[in-house]
């Protein structure tokens, strides 16, 4: 898909998929596109006031029904403003039902990127209907259940990471010693990770992120006061520590690792950043890394193409952590050849292309072409040459349409100079008096 | 050793009714239960590995709710327990739940002086807009707060016959869900004669007595002088002494009902009017409902009925009757009118009221909802009903943090 297009993505007030969406923005605009940002994270206050007014659960639910429909109407009046070529939302987005229905009927086409388990948050099944695209991060049985329920275009679409963020980074000894370990893990306190990470106790371990609380074995392990850790900050942790613990979540604290399909995001995000992770085996992992358990499973040395370390049970992981700390150089290696991997097959911009590309293929006619008031004929040299710098910053392709220009100029903040007003102004004018000027 | 509470403040059938969670819970820690004080002593009866603590209300004094309860407040507090499950709606119980950290407690929680339900609550009232297919039993619907259920048969003993003759419950909590006692006397001596029973105990409490006196009256003298009347002569010991090893317990939908199938006693429930086997049915296998399914069932009990609880004459047909009588014909070969009776079994999420006759009318959602709640608890794939999911779900479900399982 060459064609650069306007993309609305509407992000969630919160949650996991939150930075996701904004990976998947950022990623966009690297790639040309026009992108608007649904800002719901900003409404998240108003949220938060809501729950603070001690009233009943009843009213509560009502004001709860209310705030959502005015968001999504947000949203609507946002695509009617901005006229994307698609609209993009992550799980959770403010996307209610009726405006779903609403754009289907305008003809803007839809798109979800459910990056959530399935079998976990069922609730998928009210509204993946409503969207003409369903990409999701789990394969069958999912897809076919998507398919009992009349989801035609669904995709399987696996996570990724963002190379112009998630990099190896050059930390201070300072940043080594507040960030660094033998061993941390950066997440959430689920069952299965609370009730596994109490062996590891004794080990020059960390536990950075929230829900932690309550656990005495585990409390000294876990830094900042158990507070949410920043992405920004989540780069510096794993690119200081030496093997990063990856092990997905589960809600049952029977058995650590859980077995399941999905591979999530902070997989391919230590991988880009060319650190080292200690992994649990999921069933589609090995079909987006080359993975390894010699080590993990007793069975030799790793084999030398590898790219992920991976262990199959807590035993496993033991065995892991004690080849792994004395063997820095198989370390690095297995990272550095990771972090290729995901630059060339799994980074966001790989993701959002696959995703725009399945979009033209099963939408014909898509993207529409628009009707829009074209350049001025004769632009002077020099204009013309600060011109195309103005579209570079803007991080525009030189053959960005003039009404995409407009908009891009109308997201940017504070006093404008005498290009970019000019094309505002050239704008209006059109608006006003038509091409001709009379 | 993880330590949990339960706080259930209700009356004395539905804490019967919690023990599906309290054996879920017991099989990952130690377990406390919170109850009204007057229910402390048939809490221990039914749950004797428990911790039960009393709480000062039906009854007493402000005096004593304050200064006897501060003292057990204090006393759960010490405790520190991992989490607590709040289960009721009432005021009384969300008061308590105020003493923890809201992120341990499931059910109903305070945070920052705001009641906030847990997500499987908010299902619950969903699903409970359209009470003739209730999906679930409250049995299961409070064990269901607990990370992991034990199996639903494993719950109660197999309700079998144990040859100390019949019972017979005389009332419910509302009157319009009991038969008066010219209704129940043919339905007694039908059950009595059909057990081959000798022995006959009237069960109830103090204001039960005249209604026990008019049926003892309305029996035949023979069967008459079989029954011990124990209306408002038992204390719950005596109450669970007088159930036990009973062939049968004949009862509208009420606490001893469940009480006996906590004993293995063999139900014969007579439900009628907002009585509705689906949600509060005596839970275990080997219990018979005799469910009313007029037009307007479930009602609202808490709203007049326009009929005069007419729903409760299809007990006094000869066709119903001769079903316990055992007639090979007449009678008993002609259609119930009105009123299905149901047999108790289970599937993978609970206790489940199979029709041995007629057909229960709302089957096929019940079904659909059943299966859309066990793929929400993880125990199944649901079907590709949009109806059961737009009833269950809301937009605030994943759009707004919810996290509170």
């Amino acid at each position: 898909m060459n064609t650069p297009l306007r993309i609305l993505v509407v992000l969630p007030l919160y949650g996991g998929s939150l930075p996701i969406g904004r990976y998947c923005a950022q990623a966009l605009r690297e790639m040309g596109h026009l992108v608007e940002e649904f800002d719901a994270p900003a409404f998240q206050q108003a949220h938060v006031a809501l729950r603070g007014l001690r009233v009943s659960v009843e009213r509560l639910s009502q004001l709860e029904t209310a705030f959502l429909n005015t968001l999504s109407q947000a949203v609507y009046a946002k695509a009617e403003t901005f006229a994307p070529d698609l609209v993009l939302a992550l799980a959770q987005a403010p996307l209610g039902r009726q405006t779903l229905r609403r754009l289907r009927a305008d003809g803007v086409p839809t798109a979800m990127w459910f990056v959530e388990d399935y079998a976990l948050f069922t609730y998928w099944r009210s509204f993946a209907p409503l969207y003409d695209f369903f990409f999701v991060i789990q394969k069958d049985p999912f897809l076919g259940l998507l398919r009992d329920i009349g989801v035609e275009n669904a995709c399987y679409l696996p996570l990724a990471a963002l190379p112009s963020f998630h990099q190896p980074l050059d930390l201070t000894a300072a940043e080594r010693a507040r960030y660094g370990a033998d061993l941390a893990f950066l997440g959430a306190g689920y069952p299965n990770r609370r009730a596994a990470f109490r062996t590891l106790a004794g080990r020059n371990f960390k536990i950075w992120g929230s829900d932690w609380d309550g656990d005495a074995i585990l409390a000294p392990l876990v830094q900042q006061g158990g507070a949410r850790i920043s992405p920004e900050d989540s780069v510096r942790v794993y690119n200081a520590t030496r093997i990063n613990l990856n092990l997905h979540s589960s809600v049952r604290a029977d058995t650590a690792v859980s077995g399941g399909d999905f591979v999530n995001p902070r997989t391919f995000e230590i991988a880009c950043m060319g650190a080292f992770q200690l992994i649990d085996k999921r069933s589609l992992l090995d079909e987006l890394f080359r993975v390894d358990e010699s080590v993990c499973a007793g069975t030799g040395a790793p084999a030398p193409d590898a790219e992920l370390a991976v262990f199959s049970d807590w035993d496993g992981l033991e065995r892991g952590l004690s080849y792994y700390l004395v063997h820095p150089e198989e370390r690095e290696a297995m990272a550095r050849r990771a972090r290729a991997r995901v630059l060339a097959e799994h980074s966001y911009e790989r993701r959002m292309s696959s995703m725009l590309d399945f979009i033209q293929l099963r939408r014909a006619g898509w993207p529409a072409p628009r009707a829009t008031a074209d350049w001025p004929q004769d632009i002077p040299a020099g204009l013309r040459a600060e011109l195309a710098a103005l579209l570079q910053r803007l991080g525009l392709p030189p053959q960005a349409a003039f009404v995409d220009v407009v908009t891009r100029l109308r997201q940017e903040s504070g006093v404008l100079g005498s290009l970019e007003t000019s094309l505002l102004f050239l704008d209006e004018w059109r608006k006003q008096y038509g091409s001709s000027g009379s | 050793m993880s330590k949990h509470l339960v706080i259930q403040l209700a009356r004395f059938g539905d804490i019967v009714q919690t023990k599906r969670l309290i054996l879920s819970l017991q099989a990952q820690g130690e377990v406390h239960l919170c109850v009204d004080r007057s229910l402390q002593e048939l809490a221990c009866l039914v749950y004797p590995g428990l911790v039960v603590h009393g709480l000062p209300a039906h009854g007493c004094t402000g005096d004593e709710v304050f200064s006897s309860g501060h003292t057990v407040l204090e006393a759960l507090r010490a405790e520190r327990f991992d989490t607590v499950y709040a289960l009721n709606h009432a005021g009384l119980c969300r008061a308590v739940a105020a003493l923890f950290d809201p992120a341990v407690v499931r059910g109903y929680r305070v945070d920052s002086g705001q009641v906030l339900r847990s997500n499987w609550v908010r299902l619950a009232f969903r699903w409970m807009a359209d009470r003739g297919a209730a999906p679930l039993n409250l049995v299961d619907f409070w064990a269901a707060l607990a990370p992991a259920m034990i199996p639903g048969d494993q719950v109660n003993p197999p309700a079998r016959p144990g040859g100390a003759g019949l019972g017979v419950v005389l009332s419910g909590r509302n009157p319009r869900r009991s038969l008066p006692p010219d209704y129940l006397a043919p339905v007694v001596h039908a059950v009595f004669e059909r057990l081959g029973a000798s022995r006959m105990v009237l069960l109830g409490a103090s204001a039960d007595r005249p209604a026990a006196r008019r049926l003892l009256t309305a029996l035949p003298s023979s069967l008459a002088s079989a029954a011990v009347d124990l209306t408002g002569r038992t204390d719950w010991a005596g109450l669970a002494d007088a159930l036990t090893g009973l062939d049968a317990l004949l009862s509208p939908d009420t606490g001893t009902a469940h009480l006996a199938a906590h004993l293995g006693v063999p139900v014969e429930g007579l439900f009628c009017s907002s009585a509705w086997a689906w949600e509060t049915g005596p839970y275990g296998t080997g219990h018979r409902i005799w469910q009313t399914v007029a037009h307007c069932a479930p009602c609202v009990e808490s709203s007049p009925c326009s009929r005069g609880a007419a729903c409760r004459k299809a007990f006094t047909s000869p066709a119903f009757l001769a079903r316990f009588q055992g007639r090979g014909s007449g009678a008993a070969s002609r259609p119930l009118d009105g009123l299905i009776p149901l047999a108790s079994g289970f599937d993978l999420l609970g206790q489940i009221w199979t029709p041995r006759e007629g057909t229960d009318p709302f089957a096929r959602r019940r079904a659909v909802l059943r299966g859309q709640l066990a793929e929400y608890l993880g125990l199944g794939i649901a079907g590709a009903d949009s109806d059961a999911v737009n009833l269950l779900y809301r937009e605030a479900d994943w759009m707004l943090p919810q996290a509170l399982p």
